[in-house]
């Protein structure tokens, strides 16, 4: 039984090697992922144990509150009067103190922007000038600087800009724009890109006047007396130190520290990576089980045989199993090779958005072989099961059956039973998700259980839905070509269980899709909304990357220009609300109260414009529905917990509504408060207004001419471009879904393709026929094409009304959070008409296949 | 035999619906080279049912697909109404289909999404033309399925299955209709129904009928039989009845 499967397999490569592609794909999707992520993981794990080689204890400022995604990097530092006390104790045999910023400067081109993408990307950091052994830095041309305004520069970074010794480099910061004379071009570490981030070395005072630092240090670092462990000093600094206030640890913990820092962003990618590549398997299983329903229904005749030679079922289900594990073993091996060839693709992408991703070769850990291999042969075994089952089902007589056996279909009725159950299971779990209230990864987790039930219950359904939709989409085509395209209609009919499956793996793609786009066009449309109602200055200053801070000198400074009313800044920094659920910390705001109502309309809940002016130095105000959730009054004391450990009280004096958080997410402070105990050393935004009967345009270009000069890493924007602006950006992140996804809709493709060829090789009689009554190889591509096309209609359809429906079950649980719906009509069509293409292109082999059949294989018997 | 209808080596006769001249065609090459048709002459008048018979192997399928255009002979020619058709190349013999040709094959090869009606119709759509309501009801008429116009092909019996096929091959009024095994897949009930109604096509509309077929009885139905024997015409006549077609077989 054995050799007949494998032989089986031999004499059909087409079948076998079209699912062996839908394996492949979904292998080389996960097995390139891991490969690259131990890749990154190992190169940053180099380069920190070798910067930090020289380091035995390191001492860095106590941080409480951890920056992320969503809060801001801390600008809490160490005191440089705990220079000496480090050097004072006992077993320390030197000492240094630097500055390591990477939220502050930016190198700037000749002509003042900012190097590297034009939208921001991987960060420009500060670090000074140490002494051996403790410098992170090997030289491979000049040396550190030596004066404050020489610097060195990484090599990837001069080697991108072509930086030649000597020349001079224009460098802004917390202080404005410098020249600096390029001394030396360095190596960090181990000496591979740090993801692109460019490092720039100054010297120490230098460093600390760029960053807003003067008399603080980012880190101090000791090296320790001969026959002092790096344990011991460690232990012994820390009680020399006040704990509240320092962090101590030795080098290898802070290596260690900072790898993990930088690989648990990374680990980011690496889980979005594995989400897609989850969805092409899942597509893929659709297309192998599409393919082995298939062939088992065509072989039903061979599989009768063998049962009338004495064959058992059991016997016959092994011969099937046994032909999908092999391809599955295959196609998997192929796979974790091609993976290597996803991850270059992939950091081509990155390379072209600016991301240099740190690399030591491909190492094939044996855990993404396992891992490889397992996903796909699974997902082959568990996609042909269902098939193979129904292989067993076949009896003897059906050998004798003249017409092959035409499988029985679509509708039996526990197969619409547990179709229906799992689709209703499978909304109510997307509703849970949605609505039930759980954190957002417990959410995603039952959303995407959801869909995936949904996804097979109506693949199961599909097959009474095609004969509705195949009406609906072949109408219009049989209008246009009445001949073939009632034939192609009506041949998507034949088989509707089939149909529906082929049809369902572009339906996921297609609703993926849709459920982006609506989201994309929901949260374009509420941020531009709120932007409209909340900021009603003339323009606002944002750091040109969209989210880094500023200089806080922006703000004064554009304040006194002429035509100016107001320039009203706003600092963000990370905190803790007493009281509200640990490891929960919240972005304060630090508002300008005196200001802030020039260039913006608050929407308040309790209190008014008035509120503010009594706001005094110790009030807050708070966003309602933060407020309402976190069971915080007016009238109410708060405490927050600063990043550097210290607690700020404050009398909440009144609430505004802000449902996408532009000026308040959770509490306002003075912006003096924030500056003193949160050490926010910059600001988040300026918003500015003009003086009334100023000229526009006027004004505006004295701003354009002030931030060019001092502050390039900023930029002024009217409200337009800041909705502009924020378009662009979701359309971004959208984009990237989309390229994410391609795999998955590659693939859905390559199963209409699969489907439609099978299908044309059980034809082949029928076509000769339609040739032999006067139909031309064009009228017989064409009606293939149209099939094709309808298929892929079909689940972009149904695709597009999950979409939709998800779509707006999503919008509707966040709006609270200020989605509000707008349709992107001219996006949904785009997808239909994509669709309908996609469908030409995926019919154009298997039409060609089909009128290549000859009017003699109608007239012959087998 | 009458005069007119000896073949001249230069041409086909011209009252001739079919001819071909030294058709021949040899699969294989050297040695293991087969001639499955060796050089064979023919004119088939309009108006007549012709069956071409011989046992398996005797060339008589090779002889009607090279008649058809569905395969290339190695030498000779073949014409229908004077048109080259061994010269033909796809688009061309695409036009000559919808023009001249009909078929009928042994396994019926309805379209089975379409109802008879449709299949029936399906020739003249193909062609970019709408069929005249009138001549498909009388087509649907002469093989007694007007009551069953809407069934698909899986709803009628195999008889009723080739009499809609019959009807298919006369839709667009083909100068020639080739069938092949026409009741090879038939009980002999529904063979007989069928032969007639190819009978009577050729008596009613003067329609040129070319059958291949191994079955004296089936072939006592045309006006005239060639026997082909090893590639060759072994004999050419005008019957009367199946014990004639027989004992023409039997005499070789």
């Amino acid at each position: 039984m054995l050799r007949l499967a494998l032989r089986g397999l031999a004499t059909h490569k087409l079948r076998g090697s079209l699912t062996a592609l839908a394996i492949l794909l979904g292998v080389a999707m996960v097995a390139g992922t891991l490969m690259l992520s131990d890749s990154v993981n190992r190169s940053f794990d180099d380069i920190f144990s070798e910067a930090n080689a020289g380091i035995d204890v390191s001492v860095r400022a106590k941080q409480e509150i951890d920056a992320g995604f969503d809060l801001p990097e801390s600008g809490v530092a160490l005191p440089e009067s705990l220079l000496p006390e480090v050097e004072a104790v006992d077993g320390v045999k030197q000492v240094s103190g630097s500055i390591g910023d990477a939220t502050t400067i930016a190198i700037l081109d000749e002509n003042g922007e900012r190097i590297g993408p034009p939208q921001g990307g991987p960060p420009h950091i500060a670090t000074s000038v140490e002494p051996e052994p403790f410098t992170p830095y090997t030289y491979i041309e000049g040396g550190p600087p030596a004066a404050d305004d020489q610097v060195s520069i990484d090599s990837f970074t001069a080697e991108e800009e072509g930086y030649e010794l000597g020349q001079s480099v224009p460098i802004t910061g917390a202080e404005g724009v410098r020249d600096y004379e390029l001394v030396g071009i360095s190596r960090f570490g181990s000496g591979v890109p740090l993801g692109g981030a460019s490092l720039v070395e100054f010297t120490l005072p230098e460093a600390q006047r760029i960053t807003a630092k003067q008399g603080e240090f980012d880190q101090i670092a000791a090296e320790a007396d001969d026959g002092v462990s790096p344990d011991e000093l460690r232990d012994r600094i820390k009680a020399a130190l006040p704990p509240k206030l320092v962090e101590v640890r030795t080098g290898d913990e802070i290596a260690t520290e900072d790898s993990q820092d930088i690989k648990d962003g990374f680990s980011f990618l690496t889980i979005l990576l594995l989400v897609f590549a989850g969805i092409t398997v899942f597509v893929g299983g659709f297309l192998i089980f599409n393919t082995f329903s298939i062939t088992v229904a065509q072989r039903t005749r061979e599989f009768g045989m063998l049962r009338t030679i004495g064959a058992s079922s059991r016997q016959v289900l092994s011969a099937v199993i046994v032909e999908a594990l092999a391809i599955g073993l295959l196609a998997s091996i192929v796979g974790i090779g091609a993976g290597a060839g996803f991850v270059k693709v992939l950091l081509a992408i990155f390379g072209l958005l600016g991301f240099e991703l740190p690399q030591s070769g491909l190492p094939l850990e044996p855990r993404t072989v396992v891992i490889a291999l397992a996903v796909g042969m699974l997902s082959t075994l568990l996609s042909a099961a269902i098939p193979a089952v129904r292989a067993t089902r076949v009896s003897p007589l059906e050998a004798l059956r003249e017409d092959g056996g035409k499988p029985a279909e679509a509708g039996s009725r526990r197969r619409s039973i547990i179709a229906t159950v799992l689709s209703v299971v499978g909304i109510a779990l997307i509703l849970l998700g949605l609505f039930g209230g759980s954190d957002f990864g417990a959410a995603l987790g039952t959303m995407g259980l959801g869909l995936v039930l949904l996804f097979f219950g109506i693949a199961a359904l599909g097959g009474k839905a095609v004969a509705p939709f195949a009406a609906g989409i072949g109408r219009p085509i049989q209008r246009l070509r009445p001949v073939t395209g009632q034939l192609a209609r009506e041949n998507t009919l034949r088989n509707p269980a089939r149909t529906a499956t082929t049809s369902s793996a572009l339906m996921i793609g297609a609703a993926l899709v849709v459920f982006v786009l609506m989201l994309g066009s929901a949260l374009t449309k509420s941020v531009g909304e709120a932007l409209d109602k909340t900021f009603t200055g003339d323009v606002a200053i944002f750091n040109v990357d969209g989210f880094s801070p500023i200089s806080a000198r922006i703000a004064p400074g554009v304040g006194d220009l002429e035509g100016v009313q107001s320039a009203s800044p706003l600092a963000a920094a990370g905190g803790h609300v007493e009281g509200t659920p640990e490891g929960e910390d919240q972005l304060i705001y630090g508002w300008d109260a005196a200001t802030l109502t020039d260039a913006a309309e608050l929407d308040w809940v309790d209190g008014s414009d008035a509120t503010l002016a009594d706001l005094g130095d110790d009030g807050a105000i708070v966003e309602s529905k933060w407020a309402e959730d976190n069971d915080v009054a007016v009238g109410d004391t708060i405490s927050v917990l600063t990043p550097s450990g210290e607690t700020v009280g404050a009398e909440v004096k009144g609430s505004v509504r802000d449902r996408v958080s532009l000026l308040v997410e959770s509490v306002a402070l003075p912006i003096a408060t924030l500056r003193d105990d949160f050490v926010t050393r910059q600001d988040a935004l300026v918003l500015v207004s003009f003086d009334e009967g100023a000229d526009f345009d006027t004004v505006r270009t004295e701003v354009d001419d002030l931030l060019a000069t001092d502050f390039p890493q900023a930029e002024a924007s009217s409200q337009q471009q800041l909705k502009d602006d924020n378009k662009e950006a979701i359309q971004g992140a959208v984009f990237l879904i989309y390229v994410l996804l391609t795999m998955a809709v590659i693939l859905s493709l390559v199963g209409v393709v699969n489907t439609l060829v099978l299908t044309v090789l059980e034809r082949k009689r029928e076509l000769g026929m339609l040739r032999a009554i006067g139909a031309s190889k064009r009228q017989v591509r064409q009606m293939v094409r149209y099939e094709s096309v309808i298929t892929a209609m079909i689940g972009a359809v149904i695709g597009t009304a999950i979409g939709i429906g998800i779509g707006l079950a999503a919008i509707t649980a966040l709006a609270d959070e200020g989605l509000v719906l707008s349709i992107p009509f001219a996006g949904l069509i785009a997808v239909l008409i994509l669709s309908a293409l996609a469908g030409v292109v995926a019919g154009i082999w298997p039409a060609r296949r089909a009128s290549r059949v000859e009017v003699m294989e109608a007239l012959q018997y087998e | 035999m009458e005069a007119a209808t000896q073949p001249t080596p230069a041409g086909p006769q011209a009252d001739a619906i079919v001819a071909c001249r030294g058709l021949a065609r040899r699969y294989g090459e050297g040695e293991a080279a087969v001639d499955a048709l060796a050089g064979v002459d023919l004119d088939f008048p309009r108006g007549e049912l012709t069956a071409i018979v011989g046992p398996s192997g005797s060339g008589k399928s090779t002889l009607m697909h090279l008649l058809a255009g569905l395969d290339k002979p190695t030498a000779g020619k073949a014409w229908i109404e004077g048109i080259e058709v061994t010269g033909l190349d796809d688009k061309g013999m695409t036009e000559l289909r919808r023009r001249k040709l009909g078929f009928i094959f042994q396994f019926f090869n309805l379209v089975p999404v379409l109802s008879a009606e449709e299949n029936i119709a399906l020739p003249v759509r193909i062609a970019g033309d709408e069929i005249d309501p009138a001549w498909l009801a009388q087509l649907l008429e002469m093989v007694g399925l007007t009551d069953r116009r809407t069934h698909r092909p899986s709803e009628l019996s195999g008889g009723q299955q080739q009499r809609v096929a019959i009807a298919r091959a006369l839709a667009s009024r083909p100068a020639v209709v080739f069938a092949d095994e026409p009741t090879g897949n038939l009980d002999s009930n529904s063979s007989a129904a069928v032969l007639d109604i190819l009978r009577g096509a050729v008596d009613g509309f003067d329609q040129t009928v070319v059958m291949v077929t191994h079955d004296p009885r089936v072939a006592s139905y045309a006006n005239r039989v060639i026997v082909l024997a090893d590639g060759s015409v072994a004999a050419d006549q005008q019957v009367a009845g199946e014990d004639e077609v027989i004992r023409l077989m039997r005499e070789l």
